[in-house]
């Protein structure tokens, strides 16, 4: 197996996105936006909370925490259910379909361009203004080749239900809906909009057996407490693998089944 | 050399839902389990040798693309065998896609924002192309199109027939087998036509290519097919030489010619004087097709001359999109 057929495939993502200039001004416009109301929002939680400490968290955590937030998901996010969703609506998965390589490798590969280029523009320069403002909130050890590893994990498991969800819109050929449902789920259960610190008791913990919170709560928190405490840190990333394997299992089996969908009732 | 593509007895049925009209009708479509089962492709069954351009002609709906896709490996027949290669393609669909290339006509392949060289080195290392073929496949591309200005632009600024063209390049581009061509000329001005034509005509002859060639320019199919297969409600209807297919329905021929009176009224009296012929005329012709295994055209025209006065004549043999078009209108009996 060549390596050379997927990275010519990464290679067209960074050069396509680059293509497009004024996207990048846009959203980085948008993300200074977001971060705004994440800064008042918080803020005026925590006035009202009256204590400098809610869920174990300070202000500036909880800051600090949401920021990278935003950022990692602006990396990680693929938009793969709108990929599949349109190419199954234009008939374009046919084309894809004929490509000399697997199609969830195929479109995970075409996406694998955007992880370069986001990984520069927004996640890389996000990352090192937090480091300098908070004056060394994120420490710089063992934690960052463990987050290295901890987001590969978190873009695997992050594909893997994407693709999951796409293939249900091969049955409903609909999908807006199923994606808006999809990101709001991810997003709750996964501690990006909120961090998981704040959930009620019962909730926390079976977040915790859900894979949602492997894909930003995972990472984050190893980047963040992972120089610290490397043992929690391990664990995170132990349920981290199980969850990889387990999408990942998920997400091919179901493509295998649903594929004689399209082959038996037409594309 | 044994055929390359072998259809034995194929046939697809589709389940489709049977939809009702209107708001109530949608929302009981909701719950509905009324299905009817729709046969596209009915009882195929053909064999193709190495290096054919066939041309698979129906009308739309006939199921021309549903057998496509059936050859591709993207359908499964529901019964009935297919081997492309001596494989079966649906169960080797990855494998199957290195030997074939496909162009469906209002789709593209292509990497839309990126300039087409791009594509094509996407391509080259996807479908694995050795440097020294990808390059004199490039050289041979030079040879036979002008493609130094398109290879800079973007897909997404090229006009549909540069777009078209390109598609096609791109699909011939790691030297596949078998080329599927669905409709690749469809929309496009007479002069890309022309030169589309010379290139599938170039590469199957250079590179041995088999060509399956779906349309509804007869153009198309008179300058590069030399084999065409008929389908129309999912059955076949004609496989067999271009030649053959103008003596299909009995060798006929078109008589037109010119009166000093009125066309219109004369052309009634004709039809009159020969109720077993068809006439029709337009601004300039009166034409009469004739069947030559009943009656001569020289007779006709010799009966004619009797009772009107005719200022200018022409014979013209049917053209093939005469015989499809009887074919498609009347179906076989």
């Amino acid at each position: 197996m060549s390596i050379k057929k997927y990275l010519t495939l990464t290679r067209a993502g960074i050069i396509e996105a680059l293509q497009f200039r004024l996207s990048f001004l846009v959203m980085i416009i948008g993300n200074l936006l977001y971060l705004i109301v994440i800064y008042f929002l918080w803020k005026a939680i925590y006035a009202s909370a009256g204590t400098d400490v809610v869920g174990g968290m300070t202000f500036s955590d909880t800051l600090i925490y949401l920021v990278l937030a935003t950022a990692l998901y602006n990396f990680m996010e693929m938009y793969t259910v709108w990929e599949i969703g349109r190419n199954i609506q234009s008939g374009k998965i046919v084309l894809d379909l004929l490509k000399p390589m697997e199609y969830r490798r195929y479109l995970f590969w075409s996406y694998s361009g955007s992880f370069v280029t986001q990984f520069f523009l927004t996640f890389l320069p996000t990352f090192i203004a937090v480091s300098i403002l908070t004056h060394g909130a994120i420490s710089f050890g063992v934690n960052l080749p463990l987050f290295v590893v901890s987001v590969i994990m978190a873009i695997s498991i992050n594909y893997s239900i994407d693709f999951i969800v796409g293939t249900i819109c091969l049955y409903t050929e609909s999908i807006w809906g199923i994606n808006i449902m999809k990101q709001v789920i991810v997003l709750l259960l996964s501690g990006a909009t909120i961090p998981i610190a704040f959930f009620p008791e019962p909730l926390k913990s079976a977040m915790f057996y859900l894979p949602f919170q492997s894909i930003y709560n995972a990472p984050l928190t190893v980047l963040l407490h992972g120089g610290s405490d490397i043992e929690s840190a391990l664990r995170l990333m132990g349920m981290q693998l199980v969850w990889v394997v387990i999408m990942n299992v998920i997400s091919i089996v179901f493509w295998k089944a649903s594929l004689r969908q399209i082959t038996v009732n037409g594309g | 050399m044994s055929s390359i593509i072998e259809i034995k007895n194929v046939s697809k049925e589709f389940k489709v839902l049977n939809r009702r009209e209107g708001l109530k009708g949608s929302l009981m479509d909701l719950f509905s389990r009324d299905y009817k089962i729709v046969k596209a492709v009915d009882d195929i069954s053909m064999t193709i040798e190495p290096g054919e351009i066939v041309g698979y002609l129906g009308p739309n709906g006939a199921g021309k693309s549903t057998t496509i896709k059936m050859m591709t490996g993207v359908l499964e027949p529901s019964s009935g065998e297919i081997l492309v290669n001596g494989k079966i393609p649906y169960k080797n669909r990855t494998e199957n896609a290195q030997q074939i290339g496909v162009v469906f006509g209002q789709r593209s392949q292509l990497w839309w924002a990126l300039p087409l060289i791009e594509s094509f080195k996407i391509l080259k290392d996807i479908y694995m192309i050795p440097d020294s073929d990808y390059n004199n496949m490039l050289e041979f591309y030079k040879s036979l199109v002008d493609i130094d200005d398109l290879l800079h632009k973007p897909v997404r600024q090229m006009s549909l027939g540069q777009r078209t063209l390109s598609d096609i390049l791109a699909a011939f581009l790691h030297n596949p087998a078998i080329v599927f061509l669905d409709e690749p000329t469809i929309g496009l001005d007479v002069s890309m036509k022309a030169k589309i034509r010379t290139l599938i005509k170039g590469l199957n002859k250079e590179k041995k290519t088999t060509v399956i060639l779906t349309t509804h320019d007869m153009g198309d199919v008179d300058a590069l097919c030399e084999r065409i297969v008929i389908i129309d409600h999912g059955k076949m209807l004609y496989d067999n030489d271009i030649e053959h297919l103008k003596g299909f329905f009995g060798s006929y021929r078109t008589l037109k010619v010119r009166v000093d009176d009125d066309l219109k009224v004369e052309s009634e009296i004709i039809q009159g004087e020969f109720e077993d012929l068809q006439v029709t005329s337009d601004d300039e012709w009166i034409s009469i097709l004739v069947d030559e295994d009943k009656i001569g055209v020289i007779d006709v025209f010799g009966t004619l001359q009797k009772t009107h006065k005719i200022s200018d004549m022409q014979i013209e043999e049917i053209s093939t999109e005469d015989v499809i078009k009887k074919i498609y209108e009347g179906g076989v009996k």
